[in-house]
């Protein structure tokens, strides 16, 4: 259970969220400029706010990025572009690349879970957009982290790319027992992930709901006023 | 072609450097006679000279980079108490007048200097040691910030991941910071090298006599003292080849680099931090310290004796100063405007399908002008002048592009970097709304002016502290204040010279502080 109670402000932006993360998928809903990104950006530490993260009994909010059990899929720039694929999984187990056969055995095995296997000596900028957020799921399964962050990572897809790829990241959150929480535009790829969803406004967490019943709402539901301008 | 009339003004000035430059290369050439070359190129002295400028040049290069590097790595990515003022202490450094150094170097370093005082026995300073010494405290900081500029340019979004990864500083390093470096690399030691190699003031002062000396300096003997245009000629076509060899093979082995362009930015993230990291970094600053500070302390304590204030009212003093300002200020300007010139067509050709090996050229061909004595381009300048039938009291504009003409590489190191990135990012934008010109720098302005200021302000520097044209012109009403230093120092007045040179020194922040604030803004960097 990732549980978190922090107030973050920047400028004239005040926010303070309340709440927790099962087991499972959840989807972040919101207009843009809500506060969505800043509650991934507290999660992961690359801001830091006041108050506590908490996962297993453990405090994450002093903690710098590397040392929370935490994966980020940003919504670009996921991969080193000097490095090859390869080398872009591999620096996910061990940054000097220097791997035993059992781990370079986990790096084969993660590039054929999103099928890039035939891909390993290129460079990202031979890669297409899906690709290269492929690769950096590939990182995120060698990383072995029980917490995925998702910042829109795949806004920029085709339609039928997206839905493959939020697909893939719903079975391997059903496999593997990952905390799995996504921001998104999209209230379709929110149910398409399942799980929970939430709503976020002006800084604050002021709805939740069943991803399976986000379109059968009462219409005083908050989402339904999200969802009516959406 | 209305895409290509806006550079027309470019094209002025990259031929107010290009056109003039060759002249008076075609100047002095015309009075070589190459049937007389094989009695110098069977002179083993030559060779001597040769094989020494070429050691000290890889020597103080070397040097120079193998220190930056860490210096670098370490002013980037630790904020310490002090860190601006050593910033600040380093571009002074690399722009302070020679001859002022040199004086410095020499009251910490001489015979009866601190070093003997400290340790008992005498540094060796007059020889390589000497000439190392001032090198690399000349181009060591020269080195550490083109670095930092590399450091700039890595996107924010690589030391996100780098921070969720858990990368050490060593292999941030090794995999991130190296690739952006090893591409700047090749260029910066080319830089150096040429310097060096090319180097004049401080040969002539702490070369210790005919066994450590370079080429520049016999082409100076050849033209000051037997005025051999002949000799000079030869000399100075050797040492353009010795450079232009150098210069392919440097740019051969420069390793291609993948780099991207992103749009995250980002605060400062925390990465994993080890105790080899730490004592390394205390280790680099500290040799770094003792290298640049003491000879800066040396030349600052005339400021506490009487005699300094008596000197400042010595009327030379102040003619020496106005004539120091209105030949810097002017070649600054020249030099701005040059640089603008080729990056404007540079940048233009450098993503065009035909042209892009062009852009390349015309940027290196900024540098070519280290490989060219400056003494050689007055020279040829001064014989074109006179060819043309024009009289010798234009020696001041002679002085005045020369000097510009010698910072230009400096001028193009500060801008080329960002001017490329802003045509990187926004080329189609401003493609498709056709910005170009006067509108496209507008828009520009802010991204940009802390590049150009330093850029000015280096090259208004270098013109400043000028003492190799100056001395082949110095006579004739332009007895600049390094001029002026010179003969104190040379009739052994050095207290009073000392005085001068805090004088120049001040003269050298007042400029530097007003160019970086009133054109770079509140965001350059000083």
């Amino acid at each position: 259970m990732l549980s978190f109670d922090v107030q973050y402000q920047w400028q004239n932006f005040e926010a303070h969220y309340q709440g927790q993360f099962a087991v499972g998928a959840t989807s972040i809903l919101g207009a843009s400029g809500c506060g969505k990104s800043t509650l991934l950006s507290l999660l992961g530490g690359y801001v830091v706010g006041q108050g506590s993260i908490g996962f297993s009994g453990q405090d994450l909010s002093l903690s710098p990025p590397f040392e929370r059990p935490i994966t980020t899929l940003f919504q670009s720039d996921n991969l080193f572009p000097q490095l090859s694929v390869w080398d872009n999984v591999a620096i996910g187990i061990c940054a000097s690349r220097s791997l035993s056969s059992a781990q370079k055995e986990k790096v084969t095995w993660a590039l054929e879970q999103v099928q890039l296997s035939d891909c390993h000596t290129k460079y990202p900028d031979q890669l297409s957009g899906g690709q290269a957020q492929r690769v950096a799921i590939a990182r995120v399964l060698v990383r072995d982290k029980p917490i995925l962050l998702l910042d829109e990572p795949f806004s920029a897809l085709d339609p039928k790319l997206r839905s493959d790829m939020l697909v893939l990241i719903k079975t391997l959150t059903e496999t593997y027992q990952w905390t799995t929480v996504m921001v998104t535009h999209s209230p379709a790829d929110a149910v398409l992930l399942g799980g929970n969803v939430l709503l976020v406004e002006a800084g604050k967490i002021v709805a939740q709901t069943d991803a399976k019943k986000l379109y059968e709402l009462p219409s005083e539901s908050p989402f339904c006023d999200y969802l009516s301008v959406s | 072609m209305i895409s290509n009339a806006h550079l027309r003004p470019a094209w002025l000035g990259v031929s107010l450097y290009s056109v003039i430059a060759l002249a008076a290369l075609v100047a002095l050439l015309s009075y070589a006679s190459p049937s007389s070359w094989g009695s110098f190129f069977s002179d083993p002295y030559t060779w001597r000279v040769v094989r020494f400028s070429f050691m000290q040049a890889s020597l103080s290069a070397l040097l120079s980079i193998l220190l930056a590097i860490p210096m670098a790595s370490c002013l980037f990515h630790r904020r310490f108490w002090g860190r601006q003022t050593l910033l600040s202490l380093f571009a002074i450094s690399m722009v302070v007048p020679t001859i002022v150094a040199i004086l410095g170097i020499v009251v910490v370093y001489g015979r009866n200097g601190w070093f003997t005082a400290l340790f008992g026995q005498p540094f060796p300073l007059y020889g390589l040691g000497g000439i190392l010494i001032a090198h690399v405290f000349f181009n060591m900081p020269l080195a550490v910030r083109i670095i930092l500029q590399a450091y700039d340019l890595i996107p924010d979004a690589q030391w996100r991941l780098a921070s969720q990864l858990g990368f050490s500083r060593w292999r941030v390093f090794q995999l991130v910071e190296w690739h952006y470096l090893k591409k700047n690399l090749p260029g910066l030691f080319l830089l150096i090298f040429m310097l060096c190699f090319s180097g004049f003031a401080v040969v002539l002062s702490l070369g210790g006599g005919p066994r450590s000396s370079t080429l520049e300096v016999a082409i100076y003997q050849a033209l000051r003292f037997e005025f051999d245009l002949n000799k000079a000629s030869y000399l100075s076509l050797l040492q353009v080849v010795i450079c232009s060899v150098v210069a392919l093979a440097v740019y051969r082995f420069a390793p291609p680099v993948r780099q991207d362009v992103s749009l995250y930015q980002g605060g400062r993230l925390p990465l994993r931090s080890s105790k080899w990291t730490s004592g390394l970094d205390y280790g680099v600053l500290s040799v770094v310290l003792l290298w640049v500070l003491p000879p800066f302390v040396a030349i600052l304590s005339p400021v506490f004796t009487e005699l300094f204030w008596l000197s400042l009212l010595d009327s030379q003093l102040w003619r020496g100063l106005w004539h120091s300002v209105r030949i810097a200020l002017p070649s600054g300007v020249l030099a701005l405007l040059m640089g603008l010139s080729i990056a404007a067509i540079a940048r233009a050709w450098r993503w065009h399908p035909r042209r892009n090996r062009w852009a390349v050229r015309l940027e290196q061909s900024g540098n070519l002008v280290l490989m060219v004595p400056s003494l050689v381009l007055a020279t040829g300048l001064f014989l074109l002048f006179r060819h043309l039938g024009v009289s010798i009291k234009h020696a001041y504009w002679i002085v005045v592009w020369v000097n510009a003409v010698m910072a230009l590489p400096f001028v193009l190191r500060a801008i080329m970097p960002v001017m490329y990135q802003q045509e990187k990012r926004f080329r189609q934008l401003y493609q498709q709304m056709n910005i170009v010109g006067w509108s496209r720098l507008r828009i520009e302005w802010r991204t940009i002016r802390p590049a150009l200021a330093q850029g000015l302000a280096y090259a208004v520097l270098l013109s400043l502290g000028d003492l190799g044209v100056v001395a082949l012109f110095g006579s004739k009403g332009l007895e600049t204040l390094p001029m002026y230093l010179y003969q104190l120092i040379g009739s052994y007045r050095v207290e009073q010279g000392a005085c001068v040179a805090v004088v120049l020194i001040g003269l050298c922040l007042v400029l530097f502080y007003g160019i970086t604030r009133l054109l770079g803004g509140r965001r350059a960097v000083v």
